[in-house]
């Protein structure tokens, strides 16, 4: 079956070159035309058109508070466990953009300098930034913007400004909020073995 | 000399490093010198006489400007002097600041311009020099355009008009265009590129292309614009100003509401440090004026007491008295005194009685005074004895009654004493018990008046007078507001209808003058139409007939000639020699007849005008729309501020009615609360009283059970008593009676037995008296009679000590009683007076107390809670956040009493902080996420700082308020909308201006081709042909351009009302607008893509060669090099360069001026063959044009030219050229 046949969007390829990714494409992204494909996937004709076409080469587009992106229809387990440990390390992230006196929420913008910043003055923010696994840089503006790079590179933020190193954050961070906050701490107690655990609703 | 015109020599006096040449150039010229030695200055130098263009010589940047490099010294000159008809004039070119020309009308002469020593003159000398001569000398030409303007014969000033080298037509331009051209271009590589550079260049100046960073920049603008409003108008994002809108409201009102608190919390603190010492004072003197009044009132008390004691005593004075007085006369009444006293009554008659019958008695006996005393002693004697027994007896009775009246007293007095004693315990008892329930009556008295007290008191008064007063004022205030904000709405709606109104009038006014100009450039076009139509068949038609036949037609033909007829191509005109300068043989004067037909360039200017005229109406209807945006725009800011404000005033008293609405719910609740605090503290009140009264009721129940059992069970006592007391009496009595009796039987039986022997006596008396004679009978009588009257007296006497008694007791007790009566009863009222008085004194005390109890009981428990309001604040509020945040206010408030506790207060803020941040953050996320939603620099300027502060957060609101409430979306939607109408209609305009220049290239290109073909190049068999055609452009951003330009035709000037999907967009409109907003997103996207700087002539077409070589044909290309060997390159090229020179020569001169020639710059030729070289200088020399080449050096070449020059760098570095001599093979 041929794309023409669907009578998809011209931008389809592009929209499956970014959420084939694993990307997001969120309605505030303006970087390479974002907001556009968000419209073009939101437009309900299209919408139908896309799933169809996307559907046969086995990927769903799945709609989130004014985001898209693609899951796999019958995604082995292992595939799904390498999705769960890439939440694992935003665990931490969250917890301090969570902690921040200027919260980071859908829209916001902001530098790296000024949580950096933020961390350097704040000995709980600090002890959070460096307990932050994953990365070696040495100074905390470097390990902040490694940390923006990273979700930029997730799709949940955008680097708005290069000039400015000014990062927005996108509307796909509601879904990393929303995974993470469905995780659930267990703990297992066998004999005198204490093993700590995730659970993902 | 040849009969036409040309630059016949150049001469260089001190230019650059050459201190004097003179170089003929009426023939090709070719120019011998390895490089650097300055070929190429002296080429730089021939083709500014042509171009007059300091700039366009093709000197790079890094070198020094032309003007600096060639005139070094005030007396360097370049000298021009060009062949005429007649005589040959010359130009001077020298700098004066900068480059001046002055024409000289003479042949060149190097005296001019030295002195004997060959000493270069300056200007001034020059000048002198020659107008010493006689000879004219021109004013300095300043400008390169006027000096152009002079060279090309376009000059005006008919004293300079003749130093023209050809006559040019308004195209003129391209002739030294053309010369620059190919002298620039000399070297590249050749492709159709080029010769599109070559022929584009020459048709254009610097200023007409489409500069692509500025379309870009507008195009970004706009669709900056466009993206912003169009992330505005999303639903996502209006439901976000919704919530911001409601969010804002709530957290303002929250924080309104905290401020109040705050204050109040304040005030409230304050009032209570500053009322602390007042509050305790006030208490204190409550406590020392209850005291007091106790004080009083026990003293009170007290004073009837004593009062009242004295009046009991009295009374129990009085009560005694009578009661005994009353006792005795019953005493008397059993003793029958009214009896004793009748009979009392009678014993003096009865002793007058007494006294009579002793006195009769005493005269009857006297003549037996001796038997009768004798008698009488006996009978005395007798008679004493049984007085004696009598009075023994009578004495034993009366010892035993006495002894019984003895014992009887004892027994009453015992039994007195009894009763005295049970009722005296009984009246303490009962008085006791009667205390008791005095008491318990006076409690509860004082409970009924406290009932009556509590029934009248109205609890928390000052609570809700200030809550109704409060109330009051609030529904003034709202119904006030709700008056206000009916006649701003009001307002508000007239003020809509109004902008609406003009809006309509606006738009209907645009309407019209669209439709307007569009019926005006509609008849244009058709003018324009119908030129064009003229000038496309003129060639073929009657007028071209005429143009290429017959000389000044237009004076003869041309005034009686119809115009139509002058452009019908099917009448076929021939020559014919008979009828010439006649009409049909007739010969007309038609001097005084005005010419109908008109040139070629009339009806060009004609339509060019008509092009000015559709531009002038379209910027008209530009301006008119963009002043009707203006219009628009002021109407909206006018409209839409004082709407803005009236709907901020609105939405202001909204919210201020909201409020009050929340306020009065809020105080009505409060009021009610109070209300039923009050009515339940007196329920409370009275019902505790009423529980007391209760059991004071049951207690004084028990009292007066109490009462009747002491009462009974003395009684019973007292009973009891009084039935042993009788008993024992009547037991005494009955003894007494009894032993009496039995006296008086004994008394009875010895009586009889004196009274037996007294009748003895008395019979032997009366035997006796008998025998003396005496009248025992008469005797008797008086006896009898006297005896009678003793007894009564005795039976009186009986009675006198009792009535003595009773006359005492009447007189000092009996006779006083009724005042006895009297006095008692004033004490007994006197009493009860006391009693009344002494309850109301209770009654008003207890009120009083319970009063002062209370004002003392409120002030100490204000003080407790201002006591425990401060010190919570102090340990639970003042070192938290909240506290800071609002310390201002709280510090700087008014010491106020409130309604509300310090602890409440302090609670109460801290609570609603939580939920006033929980509200600030779901506020702060909607405004995040709705700016968010925008560029970084959106030109709504919604943006917000990360780390921005509370106040910044709350101006964004405010600011997206106004920016609502102005409609400031329209005004926008308005520019942008204007926008798009301006960029797409400015792109038009370029794209038309540009591509109207595309006839003239299709003109050149068709007269190249023509050129082309009447090469012979047959005779030679060198190049078999040389073809050239044009094809579409296939530059995308010229393709796109092209399209918005027919869009922008096609859709005429409006379209860009359906920009949005507002209530203006229609299907259609809508449907056109996208397509517009589409076509310039491409356009951008593709200017992005390309990184092309501007679109010139040359992107508007491309140029394709065939070109045969021999057996080698190359096929349509757009390259035209590696067709054969260099040299065949080489011949092409400049072939093509002489060509394309010919055809703008021929394009831009007047066609009557066709004496002249111009030489053609090409630098390199030095690898093309002899063969090559004459037929190239041959094609040349048909063509007018004159080659000048330069070659690196001799090779023989330089025999095919007229004038050969060689070049030398002498050692002081100067360069000398000095001609070669060579025989010239001319072709």
């Amino acid at each position: 079956m041929l794309a023409e046949d669907f009578n998809l969007p011209k931008q389809t390829h592009e929209i499956f070159a970014v959420m084939s990714r694993g990307n997001f494409i969120s309605s505030n992204g303006s970087k390479d035309g974002m907001n556009r494909l968000y419209d073009i996937i939101n437009n309900p004709e299209n919408f139908e058109r896309l799933q169809a076409y996307f559907n046969v080469i086995r990927y769903n587009i799945e709609r989130g508070n004014n985001y898209f992106y693609f899951s796999k229809l019958n995604e082995p387990n292992s595939e799904l466990e390498k999705k769960l440990e890439r939440f694992e390390r935003y665990i931490d992230i969250i917890d301090l953009f969570a902690s921040m006196d200027n919260k980071i929420t859908i829209g916001s913008r902001f530098r790296p300098g000024e949580i950096a910043e933020e961390c350097n003055a704040n000995i709980r923010l600090k002890q959070k930034l460096q307990k932050i696994p994953l990365y070696r840089s040495e100074t905390l503006h470097n390990k902040v913007r490694e940390i923006c790079d990273l979700m930029s590179r997730d799709s949940y933020l955008e680097l708005e400004d290069e000039k400015t190193e000014s990062y927005k954050v996108l509307d796909a961070y509601t879904y990393l909020l929303d995974v993470i906050n469905s995780i659930a701490i267990y703990e297992e107690t066998e004999g005198s073995d204490t093993t700590t655990g995730i659970n993902y609703n | 000399m040849e009969n036409t015109r040309i630059l016949n020599r150049i001469v260089e006096i001190n230019i650059s490093n050459v201190k004097y040449t003179d170089i003929e150039l009426s023939g090709n010229t070719c120019f011998v010198g390895t490089n650097n030695f300055g070929k190429t200055s002296l080429q730089r130098a021939i083709l500014f006489f042509y171009s007059a263009n300091s700039r366009g010589l093709g000197i790079s940047a890094s070198q020094k400007p032309f003007e600096e490099h060639y005139f070094r010294y005030e007396n360097s000159y370049l000298v021009y002097e060009i062949a005429t008809e007649e005589k040959p004039f010359f130009v001077i070119v020298y700098r004066h600041n900068k480059l001046v020309f002055r024409f000289v009308d003479a042949a060149y002469d190097p005296d001019f311009f030295f002195t004997a020593n060959d000493e270069a003159l300056k200007i001034k000398e020059v000048i002198a020099n020659i107008e010493k001569r006689g000879i004219y000398i021109s004013n300095q030409v300043d400008t390169f355009e006027r000096y152009r303007n002079i060279l090309y014969g376009t000059e005006t000033d008919k004293v300079l008009s003749k130093f023209f080298l050809l006559k040019g037509n308004e195209k003129y331009q391209n002739i030294p265009k053309s010369i620059t051209n190919v002298f620039l271009s000399s070297k590249s590589s050749i492709d159709s590129r080029f010769i599109k550079d070559f022929i584009a260049n020459s048709l254009t100046n610097e200023n007409s292309s489409i500069k692509l960073e500025q379309v870009e920049r507008q195009l970004r603008q706009f669709n900056e614009k466009y993206t912003d409003i169009e992330t505005f108008l999303k639903k996502d994002s209006q439901q976000l100003i919704e919530m911001i809108d409601k969010k804002y409201d709530q957290v303002h009102m929250l924080k309104g509401a905290q401020m109040e608190m705050a204050d109040k919390l304040g005030s409230s603190l304050r009032y209570a440090e500053s009322q602390n010492e007042a509050i305790r004072n006030a208490s204190k003197k409550k406590e020392e004026e209850l005291e007091k009044i106790t004080e009083e009132h026990d003293a009170f008390l007290a004073s009837i007491d004593d009062k009242q004691n004295l009046a009991r005593e009295e009374i129990g004075y009085y009560d005694r008295t009578i009661r005994e007085a009353n006792k005795k006369l019953k005493f008397y009444k059993e003793q029958n005194i009214d009896e004793a006293l009748e009979k009392n009554a009678e014993r003096e008659s009865l002793m007058v009685e007494l006294n009579i019958a002793r006195r009769e008695y005493e005269s009857l006996t006297s003549n037996v005074a001796n038997i009768e005393l004798k008698y009488s002693s006996l009978i005395e004697q007798l008679r004493n004895d049984k007085t004696a027994y009598i009075n023994r007896t009578n004495s034993k009775t009366n010892e035993v009654f006495n002894h019984f009246n003895e014992l009887q007293l004892v027994q009453k007095n015992e039994y007195n004493k009894r009763e005295a004693e049970l009722k005296q315990k009984r009246e303490e008892s009962i008085n006791d018990v009667n205390a008791e329930v005095t008491a318990k009556q006076i409690e509860f008295n004082e409970l009924k008046s406290e009932e009556k007290v509590i029934k009248s008191t109205r609890f928390y008064d000052n609570e809700i007078r200030d809550l109704e007063n409060e109330l009051a004022e609030l529904r003034a205030v709202s119904y006030k507001n709700k008056s206000e904000r009916a006649i701003k709405q009001n307002m508000v709606h007239s003020i809509q209808r109004e902008w609406e109104n003009l809006e309509t009038k606006l738009k209907t006014s645009l309407g019209n003058r669209v439709n307007q100009i569009n019926n005006e450039v509609q008849k244009i076009k058709e003018d324009i139409k119908e030129i064009e139509n003229k000038l496309n068949v003129q060639n073929d038609a009657f007028y071209g007939f005429l143009e290429k036949n017959v000389k000044n037609w237009q004076n003869t033909i041309g005034k009686v000639v119809n115009e139509k007829l002058l452009f019908r191509t099917d009448i076929t005109p021939e020559l014919s020699n008979e009828t010439a300068n006649t009409l049909y043989g007739i010969s007309l004067n038609l001097e005084p007849v005005e010419i109908v037909s008109k040139s070629i360039e009339e009806y060009q200017f004609e339509k060019n005008t008509r092009l000015a005229q559709i531009r002038d109406l379209e910027e008209s209807l530009n301006q008119f729309q963009v002043a009707n945006n203006e219009e628009k725009m002021l109407a909206a800011d006018k409209f839409g501020k004082q709407l803005g404000e009236l709907k901020e005033d609105v939405k202001v008293l909204t919210y201020s009615l909201d409020l009050a609405d929340k306020r009065e719910k809020k105080l009505s609740d409060e009021l009610e609360d109070w209300k039923n605090r009050a009515g339940k503290e007196v329920d409370e009140t009275l019902t505790s009283n009423r529980q007391r009264l209760n059991l004071i009721e049951e207690e004084l129940s028990i009292l007066s059970r109490k009462k009747n059992l002491l009462f009974s069970d003395f009684n019973n006592q007292l009973d009891k008593l009084k039935t042993y007391n009788d008993e024992r009496l009547a037991e005494l009595k009955e003894r007494q009676e009894t032993e009496i009796s039995e006296l008086e039987v004994e008394k009875k039986n010895s009586v009889k037995e004196f009274e037996a022997k007294e009748d003895e006596l008395v019979k032997d008396k009366d035997i006796n008296f008998k025998s003396k004679g005496v009248d025992s009978k008469q005797l008797k009588a008086v006896e009898s009679r006297m005896k009678e009257i003793q007894d009564a007296l005795k039976a009186i006497e009986q009675y006198a000590q009792i009535i003595s008694d009773y006359l005492k007791d009447k007189r000092e007790t009996f006779d006083k009683l009724p005042d006895l009566i009297q006095k008692k009863e004033e004490f007994v009222k006197n009493n009860n007076e006391y009693t009344v008085q002494q309850e109301d004194a209770k009654g008003k005390f207890n009120l009083k107390r319970l009063e002062l109890n209370k004002q003392k009981r409120a002030f100490d428990e204000e003080l407790i809670e201002f006591n425990n309001g401060i010190s919570f604040f102090s340990n639970n509020f003042r070192d938290t956040p909240i506290y800071t945040k609002y310390a201002d206010i709280i510090e700087k408030a008014e010491p106020r009493r409130t309604q509300h506790n310090i602890m409440d207060l302090c609670t109460q803020l801290l609570k609603n902080d939580s939920h006033f941040n929980e509200e600030y953050g779901a506020f702060q996320r909607y405004v995040n996420e709705f700016a968010g939603k925008f560029r970084i620099d959106n030109h709504f300027n919604f943006i917000i700082r990360n780390d921005a502060v509370q106040s910044e957060y709350e101006r964004f609101a405010q600011n997206l308020r106004s920016f609502l409430n102005e409609n400031k979306i329209e005004l926008s939607i308005a520019e942008t909308a204007t926008q798009i109408g301006l960029v797409t209609d400015s792109i038009a305009t370029k794209v038309k201006e540009l591509s109207g220049q595309k006839e003239k290239i299709e003109h050149i290109i068709g007269l190249i081709a023509e050129d082309f073909k009447k090469a012979e190049f047959e005779e030679s068999k060198l190049i078999e042909f040389i073809k050239i055609r044009l094809e579409e452009s296939d530059n995308k951003v010229y393709k796109l351009l092209k399209r918005i330009q027919e869009f922008r035709e096609e859709n005429g000037l409006v379209y860009n009302e359906g920009l949005f999907n507002t209530d203006f967009a229609t299907g259609q409109k809508r449907e056109i607008s996208g397509r517009a907003v589409k076509l310039l997103e491409q356009l951008r996207n593709a200017i992005k893509e390309q990184e092309q700087e501007e679109i010139r002539l040359q992107d508007l077409f491309e140029l394709k060669f065939n070109i045969k070589e021999g057996m080698n044909e190359t096929g349509w290309t757009h390259k035209i090099d590696s067709i054969g060997s260099t040299g065949t390159d080489i011949l092409v090229k400049a072939i093509i360069y002489i060509t394309l020179l010919h055809v703008f020569i021929k394009e831009s001169s007047h066609r009557s001026s066709k004496d002249f020639k111009v030489h053609c710059i090409i630098d390199e030729v030095g690898q093309i063959s002899a063969h090559y070289l004459r037929e190239l200088l041959r094609f040349a020399k048909n063509r007018n044009i004159m080659m000048i080449n330069g070659l690196p050096n001799k090779s023989g070449l330089e025999s095919h030219y007229k004038y050969t020059y060689q070049f030398r760098r002498e050692e002081n570095n100067n360069v000398r050229i000095f001609p070669s001599i060579v025989t010239e093979v001319e072709a």
